[in-house]
């Protein structure tokens, strides 16, 4: 069987490198900061008024509002600006979502005794979710 | 959509397309495409492209299942889709 990790390498190579080296309306060296701080690998340099933005959308997308871009746009970031941010953050999101998930099925199995409440009991809210 | 630009400022080919999408569907045009269709060479097209491997391409998997794994993934995502 095909290795699922090498499988897409190419596809997801394209996708990122068009992400993070496209002439756009950040640096390209944002953009990688973005998107490794949103994969979870670094990205301490991203600018401190984008930070909380680029984490609520790696984290809990389903939460960012109209004020969040309101606030944004009333410091001075374009649309393109946003909407390259919000590319980047959430592409390292996935990401990293991917990597975990690979590197889950290449380790040995972990006892069901071992683990925590199965993920997909309903929450108290009724709703489902990835959470954080 | 909360960019005004992602929501309205496509450029022509892409512009083309959208109306061409709402005429034929009769309906609005999803987030989604408009998000895909904005400056594609940033990132819709790539992601197309990928998109289409993965969910339409060789796999052990049928389009079916995969399109049920999407769907449950962006369940609890909170996304809808």
């Amino acid at each position: 069987m095909t290795d699922p990790g090498r499988r897409y390498a190419a596809y997801t190579a394209r996708l990122v490198d068009a992400v993070l080296t496209q002439p756009g309306h950040t640096p390209p060296e944002q953009r990688r900061a973005i998107l490794a701080r949103a994969t979870g690998t670094g990205g301490e340099d991203v600018p401190p008024a984008l930070a909380a933005y680029v984490d609520k959308v790696a984290r809990h997308a389903y939460k960012v509002t109209d004020a969040d871009l309101g606030r944004l746009q009333q410091a001075g970031h374009s649309d393109d600006a946003l909407f390259e941010t919000t590319v980047a953050a959430a592409l390292g999101a996935a990401l990293g979502r991917l990597e975990r998930g690979l590197s889950a099925l290449s380790s040995p199995p972990v006892p069901l005794s071992a683990m925590g409440p199965h993920p997909l009991t309903p929450s108290p809210s009724g709703r489902g979710g990835t959470k954080d | 959509m909360r960019l005004r630009a992602v929501e309205h400022r496509h450029r022509l080919p892409e512009r083309l397309k959208l109306t061409l999408i709402r005429l034929v569907s009769r309906r609005r045009v999803p987030d989604v495409v408009k998000t895909l269709l904005y400056r594609p060479e940033f990132f819709g097209r790539a992601m197309c492209e990928w998109t289409h491997a993965v969910m339409r391409g060789p796999s052990a998997w049928s389009v079916g299942e995969r399109e049920l794994f999407a769907a449950f993934t962006s369940r609890l995502n909170q996304c809808v889709f």
